[in-house]
C-alpha cells in the first residue's frame, strides 16, 4: 500500500507544470485519502487500478498540452505569415542543400552494391595487370579470392544467330572466371563462370544480367543455352544475375559480362595477349580479405608484393616512393578510398553546416527580434503563472514547426535535385548511374538535421525572451529602452556569426565558380557547331583487325566525298573531352643528369590531320602523317609522339624537344613536334598541380587501338563548311561502304562541349545559387535587428530629435550599431573562407585546382566583402532612415 | 462559446460530473463519492482521470472554480470547489433531454409491440 501511495505521489509530481500547480494538491490529497478504503475493499487489484489510472493520464495530459502549443504555435506563426514564410524558405534551401549531399553519399559511397555477399569484406585495386592479379591471388593467408576485370567495356550485342542482324551497344564487364565465386553470387537462372569450367580455348559464353533478360530478351524463359551474337561472335548464354545485380560499382551498371577467357576477336580489350603482359594494367582486382585479415594489413600486404612486381616491369614510376597499392572498397556503389572518405565527409559537413547555420542563426535572429516585440505578452502569462519552461517549450514548438516545415522543403529540393541530375547527360562513353533519390534513411536523417536545428537555434532566443524581471517588461519603461545596449549580447552576437558565415559561403562558392571558369574554359579556334563527331567500332561488329584498319584507311576518302565534309580526322577520344587518367612518362636525361620525370601527364591519340581539323597551331615539327599510323610498332624502336607546349617546359626546360626520347612503361618516343596547348576541361592533375597546364602527350593511332578500341569506339571527327548540313551525306556514304557497321554517338563538336561544360554549368548554378542565398539571408537578418534596435531606441531617439539632434546625426546613431557588426563579421569571415580554402586546395586534386585558380582572384576577395557590407549597410539603412523620421511627439506620448 | 449539441452525447464521466455538481459546488473528493454511490459503484471515477475530466470540463467552460466556499465547519480549505456554469447547465439539460427522448422512444416502441 505504501509502495502504492509513493508511486502514486510520484507520478502525480509529473504532471505538466501547469495542470501540477492547480490540480497537484488536490489530486494527491484524494489519492492518501482513498487509499486506505480501496485497500480495504479492492485489495492489490484496487491499489493496481489506482496507479494504472494515473500512469495513463499523465502521457495524455501532455500530449494536450503539446497539442495546445501546436496550434497555438500554428495561430502565432499565421499571424506573421512573412515571418513564417522567410523561415521556412530559408531553412528548406539550407536543409534541401543538406538533404542532397545526405542522399548523395547514403546512395554512392555508402550503399552496398546489390547482390554482392559480404560487401565489408570485398576491395579492389584499380590500374594493375592481368598477371598481378595472379599473384595476389597465392597471397592466400590475406585473401580468399581474387578475380581480375575491367569495367565499363562495350559489347554489340545483336539476339539474332545471323551475323545480319542490327546489333547494340550495350556496356558489361569483362571478368575473370573466378569473378562470380568472389562477389558471392549465385546465379537466378543457369550458372556463373568457374575457373574448373571455363578454360582458354573453350566455346564462347556470356552471362547476363537480370535487366538485360527482362527488357531485351523479354524474360525468356528458355534462355539458358540460347546464343546471342556478341562483338560479332555467337556466343551462349549461361546464366542470369539475381534482380538488381549489375556487377560490382554499379555506378556503371553492367548487364553483360564475358569471361576473359574468350578470344580477343569477342572481347578487344583482351587483344595484344594483355593477359599475359606485366605491363598492361588495364584491369582492377576484386579481392576477398580472409577472415580476420583487416585492410590495412592487406593493403600493407599488397604493396610490398607490388612493389616487387613493379621492379620488373619498365614503369617510369617504379621506383618512386609512397604507397603503390590503395585499396578501394569493393562492395559500395562507388569506391571512395577509405582514407579519403573522412575529409571528404568532413568537407560536406563543413559546407552544409555552414549553409545550415546561417539559414538557422537567421532564424534564431528573427526569432528573438519577434520575441522582444513579444515580450509583454510573454511577461503577462509568466505573472499569471505560467513556468518559464512551459514558455520556452510554446516558443520552441514554434521553431520545430518551422525546422519541420524547413525540412519538409528540403526533402522537396532533393527530390527535385535528385530528376535534375537523373536527366542530366554526362560527359562520359558509358551509361552512368547517378541515382541520389532520397529514401527514407535520407528522410529521416534530414528531419532529425532539421529538427536539431529548430530546437538549437530555438533555445537561445526563447531563453532570452523569457528571461528579465516583469515589471519593467510589463511597464515597457523607459528602463528598458534606453538602457545602455549590451555591446556583445546574443543578438549581436548571432548578427556577426551570420555576417561572418555569409561572407565565408559567399567567398567560398565564388572561388569554386571563378576557378571552375579558369580552368575549365574551352577555347576552341573555330566555329565548334562546324565539326560533327560520331562513333564507328567495327571490330564489335565482328570486323577483324586487318578489315577494321583497312575500313578506317578508306574512310576519310570515302566520307569526303560526301558534299561540305573538309576533313575527317580519328581520334582514340573526343577533343576536349575530360581525362580522368593521368600517366606518369620520362626523358632521359643527356650527361649523366637523372631522368625528368613528370606525372600527370595526360595522353591523346589521334590520327593524321588531327590538329589541322581542329585548327591547332603546330610550334614546331610537323603533326602526324598516315605512316606514322602505318608503323609497324615492333620494328619501330621509337614511336613518334607530339607534345604540348606545357609537356615540352616539364620535360625539356628550354631545350629544343624535337628529336628527343621521352618514354613510358612499355615504350620509348621520340619528339616529332610540339603543338600549342588545348583546352583540357576537367583533367585530373597531378597533387600540386594546376588545371591550365596540363601536360600532353599525343600518340599516334597504331595497330593496337584499332585491335582495342577505346569504349567509345573510334571517333570520327567530321570538319565540315560552314552551315553545311553534312550528316545526311555522311551517313549515306557510311551505309555505302557496309549498312552493317553501327554508327552511334552523333552530334556535333559544340553539343559535345556543352556535355562537358553542363556538369560544371550546374554546379557553378548550385554554388552560386548556395552564395546569393547567404547574401539574402544576411540582408534580411541584417534588417530584421537593425529595424528591431530602432524600434528598441525609438523613445531615445525621439528625445534626441526633441532636443535637437538633426537627422544625419540619429541616422549615423542608428548606423553605427549596425556597422560594427558587419565590420566585425566581415574581417572574420574573410579570414575563415580563407583557411577554409586553403584546406580545400590540399584535399582535392579536382577540385584543388581550380580552388587555388579561384583563391587568389583579387576580384572576389576585394569585391566580396564590399557586396555583401553595401547590402548589409543598405539592410541598416532603410529602417534607421525611418527611425529619423520620428516624430518626437508622437514617440514620447507612446504609452 | 461552443455550441451545446457539440457536446452530445455527453462522455459518461462527464456526465456524471455535472450531475453531481447541479445540486450546488464541491470538491473532487465529494463528486467521486457521490458518482460511485449514485451508481452503486459501476462507474469509478479514479484521481487522475476525475481531475482530468475536471480540467477539460474547465477549458470547454461547463465547470468553473467556486469562489463561494461552504461554511467555515465543513469547509475543506485545502480542496479546491467547482459548480457548474450557466453553459453547464445547458448542457447538462440537454443530455438529460436527449436520454429521456431516447427512453421515451424505447417505450413508445416496446407499447407497439405489446399492442401486437
Amino acid at each position: 500500500m505504501r509502495l502504492a501511495i509513493r508511486l502514486y505521489s510520484a507520478l502525480a509530481r509529473a504532471f505538466p507544470y501547469e495542470f501540477k500547480v492547480v490540480y497537484g494538491p488536490d489530486m494527491i490529497q484524494l489519492g492518501e485519502d482513498i487509499v486506505q478504503e480501496i485497500a480495504k475493499k479492492n485489495g492489490f487489484l484496487g491499489l493496481f487500478r489506482l496507479v494504472l489510472d494515473i500512469a495513463i493520464r499523465l502521457p495524455i495530459e501532455y500530449l494536450s498540452e503539446m497539442r495546445r502549443d501546436l496550434s497555438y504555435a500554428f495561430r502565432t506563426l499565421a499571424k506573421s505569415p512573412g515571418f513564417a514564410t522567410v523561415g521556412i524558405v530559408s531553412l528548406g534551401i539550407g536543409i534541401g542543400v543538406a538533404a542532397v549531399s545526405v542522399s548523395e553519399v547514403m546512395n554512392l559511397i555508402l550503399r552496398d552494391a546489390p547482390g554482392v555477399r559480404d560487401p565489408e569484406k570485398l576491395v579492389l585495386v584499380t590500374g594493375v595487370s592481368y598477371p598481378y592479379t595472379e599473384h595476389y591471388r597465392d597471397q592466400r593467408d590475406l585473401f580468399t579470392g581474387v578475380a581480375a576485370f575491367q569495367q565499363a567495356v562495350p559489347f554489340n550485342i545483336s539476339l539474332g544467330d545471323s551475323a545480319g542482324s542490327k546489333a547494340e551497344r550495350v556496356f558489361g564487364q569483362l571478368v575473370s572466371p573466378e569473378y562470380f565465386s568472389v562477389v558471392g553470387l549465385t546465379a537466378a537462372r543457369g550458372r556463373v563462370f568457374h575457373p574448373d569450367m571455363d578454360k582458354p580455348g573453350s566455346a564462347p559464353i556470356v552471362f547476363i544480367s537480370d535487366r538485360f533478360w527482362r527488357e531485351r530478351l523479354n524474360s525468356d524463359p528458355s534462355v539458358v543455352g540460347r546464343t546471342v551474337r556478341v562483338n560479332g561472335t555467337t556466343a551462349t548464354v549461361i546464366g542470369v544475375g539475381p534482380k538488381d545485380f549489375q556487377g560490382v560499382l554499379p555506378f556503371i551498371p553492367a548487364d553483360v559480362f564475358v569471361p576473359t577467357t574468350a578470344s580477343a576477336s569477342m572481347a578487344p580489350e583482351l587483344s595484344a595477349d594483355v593477359i599475359h603482359q606485366r605491363e598492361a594494367k588495364s584491369f582492377s582486382a576484386l579481392l576477398r580479405l580472409a577472415p580476420a585479415v583487416t585492410q590495412q594489413a592487406a593493403e600493407a600486404g599488397l604493396d610490398a608484393i607490388t612493389r616487387n612486381l613493379d621492379q620488373e616491369t619498365f614503369d617510369p614510376a617504379r621506383n618512386a616512393k609512397g604507397r603503390r597499392v590503395i585499396l578501394l572498397p569493393g562492395g559500395k556503389m562507388f569506391p571512395i578510398p577509405k582514407a579519403v572518405l573522412p575529409l571528404m565527409l568532413g568537407f560536406m559537413v563543413v559546407l552544409n553546416g555552414l549553409i545550415i547555420a546561417i539559414a538557422c542563426m537567421n532564424l534564431a535572429n528573427m526569432q528573438l527580434a519577434r520575441a522582444t516585440a513579444r515580450r509583454k505578452e510573454v511577461s503577462i502569462r509568466l505573472s499569471v503563472g505560467a513556468s518559464r519552461f512551459r514558455l520556452i517549450r510554446q516558443l520552441l514548438t514554434e521553431s520545430i514547426l518551422l525546422a519541420i516545415g524547413g525540412g519538409a522543403g528540403g526533402i522537396l529540393i532533393a527530390f527535385w535535385a535528385a530528376a535534375a541530375f537523373q536527366k542530366a547527360k554526362l560527359p562520359f562513353a558509358y551509361p552512368v548511374k547517378f541515382d541520389i533519390t532520397p529514401d527514407w534513411r535520407v528522410t529521416a536523417i534530414v528531419f532529425s538535421i532539421a529538427l536539431a536545428a529548430g530546437i538549437a537555434f530555438g533555445l537561445a532566443p526563447a531563453m532570452a525572451a523569457t528571461r528579465g524581471d516583469l515589471a519593467s517588461a510589463m511597464k515597457q519603461a523607459i528602463v528598458g529602452q534606453t538602457r545602455a545596449h549590451r555591446r556583445f549580447s546574443l543578438r549581436n552576437f548571432l548578427m556577426v556569426g551570420q555576417v561572418a558565415g555569409s561572407l565565408a559561403l559567399l567567398l567560398i562558392t565564388g572561388f569554386m565558380i571563378i576557378g571552375f571558369h579558369k580552368t575549365n574554359t574551352i577555347d576552341i579556334a573555330f566555329d565548334s557547331s562546324t565539326m560533327y563527331l560520331l562513333s564507328l567500332d567495327p571490330v564489335r561488329d565482328g570486323y577483324s583487325p586487318e578489315r577494321a584498319i583497312n575500313f578506317f584507311d578508306n574512310l576519310a576518302e570515302r566520307l569526303k566525298r560526301a558534299p561540305g565534309v573538309r576533313e575527317v580526322v580519328l581520334a582514340h577520344s573526343a577533343p576536349f573531352s575530360p581525362q580522368l587518367a593521368t600517366f606518369t612518362l620520362s626523358a632521359p636525361a643527356s650527361g649523366g643528369a637523372s631522368d625528368q620525370i613528370v606525372s600527370g601527364v595526360a595522353k591523346n591519340t589521334i590520327g593524321p590531320n588531327y590538329f589541322a581539323a581542329l585548327s591547332a597551331t603546330i610550334l614546331e615539327g610537323r603533326e602526324f602523317e598516315l605512316r606514322d599510323q602505318r608503323a609497324d610498332p615492333a620494328k619501330n624502336l621509337a614511336a613518334p609522339v607530339i607534345i604540348n607546349q606545357t609537356a615540352a617546359h616539364a620535360f625539356f626546360g628550354a631545350i629544343d624537344p624535337l628529336g628527343r626520347r621521352i618514354s613510358d612503361a612499355a615504350k620509348s618516343y621520340e619528339v616529332i613536334g610540339v603543338v600549342k596547348d588545348l583546352s583540357a576541361p576537367l583533367t585530373q592533375t597531378a597533387q600540386g598541380g594546376t588545371a591550365s597546364v596540363v601536360p600532353v602527350v599525343y600518340l599516334p593511332l597504331t595497330r593496337a587501338e584499332f585491335d582495342h578500341p577505346p569504349n567509345s569506339g573510334m571517333i570520327v571527327m567530321i570538319r565540315a563548311d560552314h552551315q553545311m548540313d553534312v550528316l545526311e551525306g555522311v551517313r549515306a556514304q557510311l551505309a555505302a561502304i557496309d549498312p552493317n557497321v553501327v554508327v552511334f554517338n552523333i552530334h556535333s563538336l559544340a553539343g559535345q562541349v556543352g556535355d562537358t561544360l553542363a556538369y560544371l554549368r550546374v554546379s557553378e548554378y548550385v554554388y552560386g545559387g548556395i552564395g546569393v542565398f547567404g547574401l539574402i539571408l544576411a540582408a534580411i537578418g541584417l534588417a530584421g535587428v537593425t529595424a528591431y534596435s530602432v524600434a528598441r531606441r525609438r523613445k531615445e531617439i525621439g528625445i534626441r530629435v526633441a532636443l535637437g539632434a538633426s537627422k544625419a546625426q540619429v541616422l549615423r546613431l542608428v548606423m553605427r550599431e549596425g556597422g560594427s557588426v558587419v565590420i566585425v563579421g566581415s574581417v572574420l569571415g574573410l579570414l575563415g573562407a580563407l583557411a577554409l580554402s586553403r584546406a580545400l586546395t590540399a584535399f582535392s586534386s579536382l577540385f584543388g585546382p581550380s580552388f587555388a585558380a579561384g583563391a587568389h582572384d583579387p576580384r572576389l576577395i576585394v569585391g566580396a566583402p564590399i557586396l555583401l557590407a553595401s547590402l548589409a549597410m543598405l539592410a541598416c539603412y532603410v529602417p534607421a532612415r525611418k527611425s529619423a523620421r520620428i516624430d518626437p511627439l508622437v514617440a514620447l506620448r507612446e504609452e | 462559446m461552443p455550441k451545446v449539441e457539440s457536446f452530445l452525447p455527453l462522455k459518461t464521466n462527464w456526465f456524471h460530473i455535472l450531475l453531481s455538481l447541479a445540486a450546488g459546488e464541491q470538491h473532487g473528493y465529494w463528486i467521486m463519492q457521490d458518482v460511485a454511490e449514485r451508481t452503486g459503484g459501476k462507474v469509478r471515477l479514479w484521481p487522475a482521470t476525475l481531475y482530468g475530466s475536471l480540467k477539460r470540463l474547465i477549458e470547454d467552460g461547463l465547470i468553473e472554480e467556486s469562489e463561494v466556499r461552504p461554511a467555515p465547519e465543513v469547509d475543506d480549505a485545502r480542496r479546491r470547489y467547482y459548480k457548474l456554469t450557466r453553459f453547464g447547465q445547458r448542457v447538462l439539460d440537454a443530455e438529460t433531454e436527449r436520454l429521456e427522448e431516447l427512453v421515451r422512444m424505447v417505450h413508445l416502441k416496446r407499447g407497439f409491440e405489446a399492442a401486437r
